[in-house]
């Protein structure tokens, strides 16, 4: 009965197996499944706003506190998690199996990221962001200070001088939407800036140029370390393996009374009703999401012209057409991506062919050149790094063989005068033994005859 | 003493001259076709200059086998040269074989590497 039992329970699971694999669909690159590490509890409802907006867009997120002891982002080898949310500056430990190898692993693995640090980031979180290639600022107390573009809150009268309304955004709209965001963003905390070393890192928003980074309770007794537009309030990574990251040195930024305020930028006289961070956010998650900017090539194809397998080698001088297909995820459905600076490699060692692909609109790229006189081992290589946009590297290697010695052309016409020079001396030596004044005869015997006489 | 030099070199050219017409007609025959295959080498070195050297085995088998010839006629002429007492035991019907065979050869070999 038992063994029964078992073996329909097994056939259950086997014939249950495609539509469960079905759900893990690898299709969407989108994240769905986000762990949100808080420092306290009391941030899930203080930042409401954020985190049901990801709910409402179809994340799942699982909620825990930074130092809760059954911590793990991945079990039996298999991540739980594709993306991470630490909402802790404070945390000096994570709980668990989680330490800072195991979220640069996490990382590493292409899954993706936001750090919120805070003025009581710990130096956990710091390191966690030099590792990304952001350095915040060493001083535990300073805060971002900025004389001109703070925002004059409606309650405190003249206004909190490190409560930054910031609107120099990057220009992107891959990473910020369409939309234009007007409101400045309202940002309070820590300053950051990039690792000259690390060309991955982007600023997204970006300290005004009178800003500097010190204890806002304290004189200033030496100049503050970071200044000016070298600051970054907001910066993304994007990994090589398309893995996103977003740092912040403001967790304030996402909290719901930031999301709600008013602002008004000092010296401006407009006021806007709703200040800039929820758009914002919203925007920059989708991005680190993987809902947007993200691209996946497939159908590389290449045949020589007017056929239309792929051969296994080319010839040189052989004309081939090459296309490949492009899209880019909307966040529900691939669309064709569209744009005219997609450029394809023959490559060895450097590249021998490069040319600009033109597209049809509907996403196949496409191009026809001829093979270089050269033979080798060459890759086709389409090498596209766009601002925003996954990275996208694709190479296949295709043999180029020299001609065969029947190929070759049989009469080169600019060898026409050698051929009839030579033709010529055979004839002439056969002649200037016959055409003599006193024979027309060919014997060579009567000339040598007459040659003796 | 440039009148000299001048009257000189055209007594020089008239007893060539003189002394030439004298010569067998086979052999002049035979001064004919080696001036012609000197002729043709330079035509094609010439082309060659314009042209450029792209089917160079064309080219060199085209200039090798005028010179080559040249050279065999020249040798034909020494040796069925009455005048040439070096040859005189040599007849000339060997003489001329010789030079078939040495032009079968070249030839041989000059169609082999034109192209």
């Amino acid at each position: 009965m038992g063994r029964n039992n078992f073996s329909i329970l097994t056939i259950l699971s086997i014939t249950l197996l495609p539509i469960l694999s079905l759900s893990f669909s690898t299709d969407s690159p989108t994240d769905r499944r986000l762990l949100v590490l808080l420092d306290d509890l009391s941030l899930k409802s203080s930042h409401s706003i954020f985190f049901n907006s990801l709910k409402s867009r179809g994340f799942d997120l699982d909620f825990k506190l930074a130092d809760d002891p059954k911590l793990a982002l991945q079990r039996y080898g298999q991540y739980l998690y594709d993306g991470l949310i630490l909402f802790s500056p404070s945390i000096e430990r994570f709980g668990g199996a989680l330490d800072l190898a195991a979220v640069l692993d996490f990382v590493d693995s292409g899954h993706d990221l936001i750090i919120a640090a805070d003025s009581s980031s710990s130096d956990l979180i710091k390191s966690l962001a030099t590792e990304c290639g952001v350095d915040f600022d060493e001083d535990p107390s300073a805060l971002v200070i900025d004389h001109k573009s703070y925002a004059i809150a409606e309650t405190e009268g003249e206004g909190d001088h490190t409560l930054i309304a910031a609107d120099d955004f990057i220009e992107s709209d891959v990473l910020l939407g369409k939309k234009k965001i007007e409101a400045p963003v309202l940002f309070k905390g820590i300053a950051h800036s990039l690792n000259a070393a690390n060309t991955l890192v982007l600023k997204v928003l970006s300290a005004s140029p009178l800003a500097y980074s010190a204890n806002p309770s304290s004189k200033l007794s030496s100049p503050p370390s970071l200044t000016g537009s070298s600051i970054s309030l907001v910066s993304v990574v994007q990994a090589r393996n398309n893995a996103r990251i977003m740092i912040t040195g403001s967790l304030d930024m996402f909290s719901n009374r930031f999301f709600r305020s008013s602002v008004q930028k000092a010296g401006s006289p407009r006021k806007y009703d709703k200040s800039g961070n929820e758009q914002f956010v919203t925007e920059l998650s989708k991005w680190v999401f993987h809902v947007r900017g993200h691209l996946k090539a497939v159908n590389l194809r290449h045949n020589k012209a007017g056929e239309t397998d792929e051969p296994a080698m080319y010839r040189i001088k052989d004309d081939l057409d090459f296309s490949v297909e492009i899209y880019e995820w909307s966040g529900k459905s691939w669309e064709p991506y569209v744009a005219n600076d997609v450029q394809v490699q023959l490559y060895m060692m450097s590249p021998y062919v490069l040319k600009t692909l033109s597209n049809d609109k509907k996403g196949l790229y496409h191009t026809s050149f001829k093979v270089p006189d050269v033979y080798g081992v060459f890759q086709f290589k389409v090498e596209y790094h766009r601002l925003g946009y996954t990275s996208l590297s694709l190479s296949k290697q295709i043999p180029v063989r020299p001609f065969r010695h029947n190929e070759y052309e049989r009469f080169i016409t600019a060898a026409f005068p050698y051929y009839g020079a030579s033709f010529t001396m055979v004839v002439g030596a056969f002649l200037q033994q016959t055409a003599r004044p006193e024979s027309t005869g060919i014997e060579m015997s009567l000339f040598l005859r007459e040659e003796n006489c | 003493m440039a009148r000299t030099t001048s009257r000189d070199a055209q007594a020089l050219f008239q007893s060539l001259r003189s002394a030439y017409t004298a010569t067998p007609t086979s052999l002049k025959i035979i001064d004919l076709y080696v001036v012609f295959a000197v002729f043709t080498a330079i035509i094609q070195v010439v082309y060659m200059a314009i042209v450029g050297s792209f089917p160079f085995n064309s080219f060199l088998s085209g200039v090798l086998s005028c010179v080559g010839t040249a050279v065999l006629a020249v040798c034909l002429r020494i040796q069925v040269n009455k005048e040439n007492k070096e040859f005189k035991d040599l007849a000339p019907e060997r003489a001329f074989a010789d030079f078939v065979l040495c032009n079968l050869v070249l030839h041989l070999v000059i169609m082999n590497f034109l192209g």
